[in-house]
């Protein structure tokens, strides 16, 4: 894929639309039924898009007054959450961007949110202490302070929610809030990702290392090597295949069976600076990478976690997230520009 | 493709109550062009407006390997790499970390972390010491030393409530423990701006731009003493003092500040360079020029000195004035005092733990012998090795060689050709109980 120009997207990414939001973007989801794109910037606007032509449906400048660090998409509902350095978690209607509730979740940055998979429970987390919410806005439980800042929040179910940060994984009862499992490292855990069928949790360490551990018997394991933090990691749809960035090369683990111990993984070489995100679609183990180099690559990763590059595309600045499209269809990258950039994806 | 310069951060430690919240205002009044962002681990003892003000609190992370080098400052990653995102808001960010603060792990963060690493570049350590109390704080807790051991500027505030003398002794004992540091008294933290900011402190490629060597200068002399003078002749008249001859020099138009004084000083190192002129009692003592005045006969010896006009004369002697009962006199015999006094005498009473080892030697390096060496000396005594800079002149490279690390982790380059310039090295290490003798024998066998 030498062949690569910005602006124009090769194999299977076609050309879509480009917009814009005002300051670097920080993170983006599509709705549900894939008919809209919400998209954060760092300054702290917040503007949807319409999936068919990146019209600008609606915008939202200062949203959160000190930036947006966090959205999510409510599963099952039109509506996006997003969190911000004002101490706030703010909900809105995706059609029309109408703010439903605001909740004043603590004083500081609120670095993380996240809807359960039944859209019933909102989970954030200010500094060290996760707090959920119920659809009602009315807080339901907040934890005790963590040993560090949170730095990863994920849902395992819509039963359990599992916390990242320095030196321990907990996993917490979404109704109550008890302590279920807790995993200790002493090391500083920066990202987090489940397996679907909730037996892995497995973090990205600053020690430039991956831990991860089984839940049904709490052993552990440890891929070191990588030459830095691996801040973006993905299971693929099946839970077969773990992504991870942590370098220029991405790097994919097979935990099928056994798992990946002894396993020797697929390297994608591509990018030639650190990989800044990583993304499944939802079928096809298909995985886009996107890295400070500006550039955003679709792989087709075979059964030995190998993978064949089959699309790319280089933006005008460093790609920040990657959002495919619920029906695997088409694919958005943000920029640090504050670039929205959408491909459709296929043969045709 | 991104292809802009990584934004400076200067760190700014020293204890409660040292001044630097008032530097920090000081700075961003006086930086008003400039978009400053500043992060702070402990509320000020005043506001800080004019700026992106983020507060965190210290998160220190340790590695589950142990290395004490890859311990970083957990909140200042998550911050900073915040902050690259907005990026294009500010040109500079200032830290101001606790009293209680460990500069290491704070640095380290500046190189242990790719990302943080490429974005932003670690200028300067900038150390607030409040000369009233520094002197109990350093025997007391590790976090005071350390801060002063990492400092690449050491502001010496608060010396309006000090007497001189003390300032001077502490200065001293300051410049003991660590040498790559560039001192700076000051009242109020009100010192000029371009000296604690954008010092590239750590930028191999600036490494020796600004000064010839990692050193700041020993002074050859002791004393300084400044006097405002009339036209006429004066007597210098000394008694018999420890040694049979003391080395002077004699400057003209010397100013009674901080400032004027070391640029006194570094003036009068180079004029000290040069062969001494003997002069015995009775002499006329030039100005401007290194002289050597004997004084092994018994009793007051007297030397004249000849002003012509009005004149701030300042006097440069090897030994303090105390030491040979230094006075001078006026036509009528009246003894002038000294409008400003200075002592740069090296201290040795304290016997700080911490303390600075600088080798300076001719000649060529084996690479390999130095690397074996270098390795060994940072595996086993890399924890108490704060910093260390230098460069080196390595056997078959026409380039000199430049250094800097902070506990273990070493960064080195080329640097410019060596050319006609003699071909020599300098080290400096700063750090904990080092043991001098054994380094020096250490770096002696990787010569050639």
């Amino acid at each position: 894929m030498s062949d690569l120009k910005v602006g124009e997207p090769i194999g299977v990414l076609r050309h879509g639309w480009f917009a814009g939001v005002d300051d670097y973007a920080i993170a983006g989801g599509w709705t549900g039924g894939g008919e809209a794109l919400v998209v954060a910037d760092a300054a702290g606007g917040l503007c949807a898009f319409d999936a068919r032509n990146g019209k600008e449906a609606w915008a939202k400048p200062q949203s959160h007054e000190g930036g947006i660090l966090s959205l999510d998409l409510r599963p099952g509902h039109s509506e996006v959450a997003t969190a911000g350095q004002d101490g706030r978690v703010v909900v809105r209607r995706v059609d029309d961007g109408e703010e439903l509730c605001a909740l004043d979740v603590g004083e500081g940055w609120i670095d993380n949110v996240a809807w359960s998979p039944d859209g019933k429970w909102l989970a954030a987390s200010c500094s060290k202490r996760v707090s959920v919410f119920g659809s009602d806005g009315r807080e339901v439980w907040r934890s005790d302070d963590q040993p560090s800042t949170i730095s990863a929040l994920a849902w395992s179910g819509a039963g359990e929610l599992a916390a990242a940060c320095y030196g321990r994984v907990a996993f917490f009862g979404a109704a109550a809030g008890e302590l279920r499992q807790e995993f200790t490292w002493q090391g500083s855990l920066v990202s987090m990702a489940l397996s679907p069928d909730g037996e892995y949790v497995v973090c990205g360490s600053q020690d430039n290392s991956v831990h991860f551990w089984r839940r049904s018997t709490g052993q552990d394991s440890r891929m070191g090597g990588y030459p830095a933090k691996p801040s973006a990691l993905a299971f693929d749809p099946t839970g077969e295949y773990l992504a991870t960035g942590g370098g220029d090369t991405a790097i994919v683990w097979n935990f099928s069976g056994d798992g990946p111990e002894g396993t020797s993984p697929g390297y994608l070489e591509l990018h030639d600076q650190l990989i800044t995100t990583l993304a499944w679609a939802c079928r096809g183990r298909c995985l886009a990478t996107g890295a400070r180099d500006d550039t955003v690559a679709i792989w087709s990763i075979q059964r030995d976690g190998q993978g064949k590059g089959i699309g790319g595309a280089i933006l005008d600045d460093i790609v920040s997230s990657l959002c495919w499209r619920p029906d695997g269809r088409a694919l958005a990258a943000l920029d640090a520009q504050g670039g929205v950039t959408a491909w459709r994806v296929g043969n045709k | 493709m991104e292809s802009t310069q990584p934004v400076p951060v200067t760190i700014l430690t020293g204890f409660l109550g040292s001044g630097k919240t008032t530097l920090l205002n000081r700075i961003l009044s006086e930086e008003h062009g400039k978009r400053i962002a500043v992060i702070e681990n402990e509320f000020g003892e005043v506001g800080i407006d004019q700026a992106l003000v983020i507060d965190a609190d210290e998160e220190i992370f340790e590695m589950s390997n142990g290395c004490i080098c890859c311990t970083v400052r957990g909140d200042l990653i998550r911050v900073l790499g915040n902050l690259m995102k907005r990026r294009d808001k500010f040109d500079y960010v200032l830290v101001e970390t606790t009293g209680l603060a460990d500069p290491g792990p704070v640095a380290q963060t500046f190189f242990m972390d790719e990302e943080i690493g490429e974005e932003f570049s670690l200028d300067g350590i900038v150390t607030l010491v409040d000369a009233a109390h520094i002197d109990q704080q350093l025997g007391r807790s590790d976090e005071s030393t350390e801060q002063v051991a990492f400092a690449d500027v050491l502001v010496l505030n608060k010396t309006d409530l000090v007497e001189p003398q003390k300032i001077d002794l502490l200065e001293a004992r300051l410049r003991e423990m660590n040498r790559m540091a560039r001192v700076v008294r000051c009242e109020m933290g009100d010192v000029p701006v371009e000296t604690v900011l954008n010092l590239s402190a750590f930028d191999l490629d600036q490494a020796l731009e600004r000064r010839p060597t990692f050193l700041e200068p020993e002074y050859p002399f002791e004393w300084t003493g400044v006097y405002a003078l009339e036209p006429g002749r004066y007597g210098l008249s000394l008694a018999e003092g420890p040694d049979p001859a003391m080395s002077l020099v004699v400057a003209s138009n010397q100013g009674v500040d901080d400032a004027a004084l070391r640029d006194g000083a570094e003036w009068c190192v180079r004029r000290y360079a040069e062969p001494a002129v003997p002069l015995a009692p009775g002499d006329a003592i030039p100005f401007a020029q290194h002289v050597n005045l004997e004084l092994d006969s018994s009793g007051r010896k007297s030397f004249t000195l000849e002003v012509e006009a009005a004149d701030r004369v300042g006097l440069y002697t090897q030994h303090t004035a105390e030491e040979f009962e230094l006075q001078l006199i006026d036509d009528n015999g009246a003894v002038v005092e000294p409008e400003a006094e200075r002592t740069w005498v090296a201290q040795h009473e304290h016997d700080d733990e911490v303390g600075s080892i600088s080798i300076e030697r001719d000649g060529d390096v084996d690479p390999e012998k130095l690397n074996a060496w270098l390795g060994e000396l940072l595996r086993e005594k890399g924890v108490d090795i704060f910093r260390m800079k230098g460069f080196i002149s390595l056997a078959g490279e026409s380039d000199r060689f430049v250094f800097q690390g902070v506990h273990m982790i070493f960064d080195s380059q080329p640097d410019r050709p060596w050319g006609a310039e003699p071909r020599t090295n300098q080290l400096v290490f700063i750090g904990r109980n080092l043991d001098e003798q054994g380094m020096r024998e250490g770096f002696e066998a990787c010569l050639i």
